[in-house]
């Protein structure tokens, strides 16, 4: 706990030495992002190397959800990083990069809107599938998701939309992960009936039946949720002025 | 009077909150003579405990059932039961169906296209030509 509130009053420090104050959050008139740069790192490591115990991952989900990790990660959790055998863990050790574009926003700054306007959908994608989601939806995925359980919960962090009845927000090509979070737990497998197909050759009697029986993942949604700008500004987000445009929210004509 | 059925006041959503496995119980039967029953009676001795142990929430009897060939039998809170025959089977094959068993969700397979079901209204709303700005043709 001792490195998050010290990460947290660093970039409270940070943020109020930026030119950019954030006194009001609401109408927010100047762009605003979720800014990443390389000197904000460097700055967090050496805290985060002392701290080595508590792996520091700003947008991870709640720990009601990470103690049920899929058995193949749990052996990968390393106090020391090696980029070539393990999987990431948090954001310092993904190379800058392949990390997710910071999103820009056209003033004034629609995300407030969006947050409070209540049901949520997001359009998650998988394997460059698509998923319109709501919370409680029911999904049967078209494959067997290996190394899942019943029981385990997921983190969908790539979407290619977010939004609610009158505000969208589009990603270029997806939303960058820490705005939202939609969480999924592994249901179950469920297989479809037996299909058998007659394949047949030209001038023979014999038939050959082929037999087909898939299985397939059975999930179900638990929270699709969008953060307010007051829980990105906590987490770490700085608001910035003059960057380039990559995913603008644009109210519904 | 009328007989009158019990409304459900919400939709059943196993997974949203809590989650809950719908695989209650599980029925190991075996013959004790019989050659088919081989791999069963050694995944029975060796296999099964760790099984068990593994998943506390469901119940497991073990029976015998002379001159018949072993079966696996999950039971599921919906009421329904899938039978599986395991004879012939190796023990490591044998505990792969009863993951099988234990992951199934105990309804009838069916074939369904759409991979998203939702009870939730649409979001956005349904489309209206009355509403909304008039746009010229």
């Amino acid at each position: 706990m001792f490195s998050r509130s010290a990460l947290r009053s660093l970039a409270s420090e940070l943020r109020w030495t930026a030119p950019s104050t954030i006194s009001s959050v609401a109408p927010l008139q100047q762009r605003a992002c979720l800014h990443q740069s390389a000197s904000l790192m460097s700055s967090q490591q050496p805290q985060s190397q002392s701290a080595s115990s508590h792996p520091e991952s700003p947008l991870s989900a709640t720990p009601r959800a990470q103690d049920t990790q899929p058995t193949t990660y749990q052996g990968v959790r390393a106090s020391s990083f090696d980029e070539n055998t393990m999987t990431p863990q948090n954001r310092a050790h993904v190379p800058i990069a392949k990390q997710p574009v910071a999103p820009t926003f056209t003033s004034p700054l629609k995300l407030p809107h969006l947050a409070g306007q209540k049901p949520h959908y997001v359009v998650a994608q998988l394997h460059a599938r698509p998923y319109l989601l709501t919370e409680g939806d029911h999904i049967r995925l078209p494959f067997l998701m290996p190394n899942v359980k019943a029981g385990d919960i997921l983190r969908f962090n790539r979407a290619s939309a977010l939004g609610s009845r009158d505000f969208t927000m589009k990603g270029s090509p997806t939303i960058d992960e820490r705005i939202y979070e939609c969480r999924v737990r592994v249901t179950g497998v469920d297989a479809e009936p037996l299909r058998i197909k007659e394949k047949t050759k030209r001038r023979q009697r014999h038939v050959k039946q082929a037999k087909s029986k898939h299985r397939y993942t059975l999930m179900r949604v638990m929270d699709v949720r969008v953060k307010t700008p007051d829980e990105l500004l906590a987490e770490g987000a700085v608001v910035v002025e003059d960057s380039e445009d990559s995913s603008v929210i644009e109210p519904r004509s | 009077m009328p007989l009158r059925g019990i409304r459900t006041s919400t939709a059943a959503r196993n997974g949203a909150g809590a989650f809950i496995l719908q695989c209650k119980r599980l029925d190991f039967h075996y013959c004790n003579w019989a050659g088919s029953s081989k791999g069963m009676v050694a995944f029975l001795e060796k296999t099964l405990p760790a099984f068990a142990r593994e998943n506390p929430q469901i119940e497991i009897r073990v029976s015998p059932r002379p001159q018949k060939h072993p079966l696996i039998k999950g039971i599921y809170i919906n009421g329904r039961e899938k039978p599986v025959c395991v004879r012939n089977l190796e023990p490591h094959e044998i505990l792969k169906k009863a993951t099988l068993l234990k992951e199934a969700s105990g309804e009838k397979l069916k074939r369904v296209k759409k991979p998203v079901t939702s009870l939730n209204e649409s979001v956005r709303g349904i489309w209206s030509p009355y509403h909304g700005d008039l746009r010229g043709v």
